[in-house]
């Protein structure tokens, strides 16, 4: 205790370096697995329900979460960790919100995307991630989900990092590519642990591939390759949208946006700038 | 009956059934491992809503699983009936039959715990591990946040409604209506974000180190163990799946 500079430094590198390790240990846990799957992919889905597939991309996906969110929370600054509540709070009721004007997608990732480009690639991952943990409470078809979740978050804030917000076209763009990536990721899930879609209309897009021959896996990507493209580059318009409609004053408090800057537009005169 | 089990006990059990049934893949258990959920729902006096909420998450997945496989697989060989592309197999209706028993076991066992643990019990039972303290308060906070964001989002389309806000039948209008309710309640969150923040940093929140509970979870050791034995036995059950079906024939 009396020297606190020598007691506090060398932990806290220690720990930066523990938090690297665990951050490339949890992406390289889910990549390991989508790679697994593709390649173990069951060739004849008769014989069983694939319960081999369903055990490995439950175990690699939410190890893969889970030591995202451990490497990542513990980092983030305390503005950022309120705002996750937050995040999760509008994907459920502006999802819902969205569900009410009758337009034909699930769009349940705004939360995300927009404290992704509020507050960085790490927040979102997390957020993501955390997302569909505390979600699993009411839906428990979510949790599987986790690994695509955090992966949209992260390119969202990679997407924000670069720039892709500050022109308002970029954006839908930028939605376009991540879901591409998130719907491939997360199709080994739908299809090993679920054997399917939970909605009718993403079903009667598989069941029209498998109508064709496919295998339930390569239906469910074709599947997500349509949906999930379209649904991110509404989130993240919506998110664009929102980003813009507050008032500078809050979105320029985010050391996040203010360093590479984020949105389009000057910083309000702020005492310390 | 049981009035204390400690959270991480059913939470533990929970995994375990939902583990145990995803590795055997034979739908009798999956069917006695939903049916014991009900009871054990019953029990608690929660099987409504246990119910209630399985059916709106399970019933267009089954839906949607009977349809896919019931009609259209192509690796089916027993055919019993067939319209132009689509053909009802024994095969996919039996596959139909296994994933649609094995999710609703798993999505009854998770809700049960869900509606049946204390958070509060929970968080302070998580701040006691070496979790990171934010993944209890992000728990906590949410489950807190989600009624009060209701009320909050009624009131704000009653001061819009007072505003002459009219939700018309054009979805050009139903998008306006719907940016008038959605700016101000994401303004109005983040910016509550913001001073909850300060508050929280000002106690400490931020600070590394260990955390005090005030709240005790007892952990009677008879749990620990049995929560250990579930473990071993879970694990026993991915092994005994993972050596039967090691995808060798299939990986070639």
């Amino acid at each position: 205790m009396s020297q606190p500079a020598l007691t506090i430094i060398a932990p806290g590198q220690a720990a930066d370096r523990r938090r690297r390790l665990l951050e490339i240990a949890g992406a390289a846990a889910i990549a390991a697995t989508y790679i697994f799957l593709v390649l173990t992919q069951p060739a004849d889905i008769a014989n069983g329900p694939a319960s081999f597939s369903a055990l490995v991309a439950l175990g690699g996906f939410l190890l893969g979460a889970v030591l995202l969110i451990v490497a990542v929370l513990p980092a983030l600054p305390t503005s950022t960790v309120v705002l996750i509540p937050v995040a999760l709070v509008l994907n459920v009721v502006l999802g819902q919100l969205m569900g009410s004007t009758g337009l034909p997608f699930y769009i349940d990732a705004i939360g995300t995307v927009l404290i992704a480009v509020l507050a960085g690639p790490a927040a979102g991952a997390a957020t993501g991630a955390l997302s569909s943990i505390v979600w699993s409470f009411f839906n428990p078809t979510v949790l599987p989900f986790a690994a695509g979740a955090a992966l949209i978050g992260f390119l969202a804030g990679m997407a924000a990092r670069g720039g892709l917000f500050r022109r308002f076209y970029l954006a839908p763009v930028a939605g376009f590519v991540t879901g591409i990536l998130a719907g491939v990721v997360s199709a080994p899930i739908a299809a090993f642990v679920f054997g399917g879609t939970s909605g009718l209309g993403t079903g009667a897009i598989v069941s029209a591939f498998r109508a064709m021959g496919d295998t339930l896996l390569a239906a469910i990507t074709k599947q997500a390759l349509i949906s999930d493209p379209m649904d991110k580059a509404i989130v993240f318009t919506i998110a664009a949208l929102l980003a813009y409609a507050l008032p500078r004053r809050t979105t320029f408090q985010f050391p996040f946006v203010r360093r590479y800057r984020v949105l389009a537009g000057k910083a309000p005169a702020a005492p310390e700038a | 009956m049981t009035p204390r089990l400690h959270p991480f006990t059913t939470l533990t059990l929970a995994v375990c059934a939902a583990v145990v049934t995803t590795a055997a893949a034979y739908w009798p258990l999956s069917v006695a491992v939903a049916l014991a959920a009900v009871i054990l729902a019953a029990r608690h006096g929660i099987a409504g809503r246990v119910l209630t909420a399985g059916a709106v998450i399970l019933t267009p997945l089954c839906l949607s699983l009977l349809v896919l496989h019931g009609l259209f697989f192509p690796e089916g060989q027993t055919v019993l009936a067939q319209w132009g592309p689509a053909r009802v197999t024994a095969e996919g209706l039996g596959f139909a039959l296994e994933l649609g028993t094995r999710t609703t076991a798993c999505v009854l066992v998770f809700l049960l715990f869900s509606f049946t643990v204390s958070v509060p019990d929970l968080v302070s039972a998580l701040a006691g591990r070496r979790i990171p303290p934010q993944f209890g308060f992000v728990l906590a906070s949410t489950l807190t946040l989600l009624p009060a964001v209701a009320g909050r989002l009624d009131r704000i389309r009653q001061a819009q409604e007072t505003r002459g806000m009219v939700v018309g039948r054009g979805l050009l209008s139903r998008l306006g209506t719907l940016r008038l309710q959605m700016v101000p309640l994401v303004l109005a969150l983040i910016d509550d974000a913001g001073s909850r923040a300060q508050a929280l940093d000002a106690r400490g929140f931020g600070s590394p180190g260990p955390r005090t509970s005030y709240r005790e979870v007892a952990d009677p050791p008879a749990q620990r163990l049995f929560r250990a034995a579930a473990l071993v036995f879970a694990a026993a059950a991915v092994a005994g799946r993972i050596v039967a079906s090691w995808p060798t024939g299939a990986a070639s």
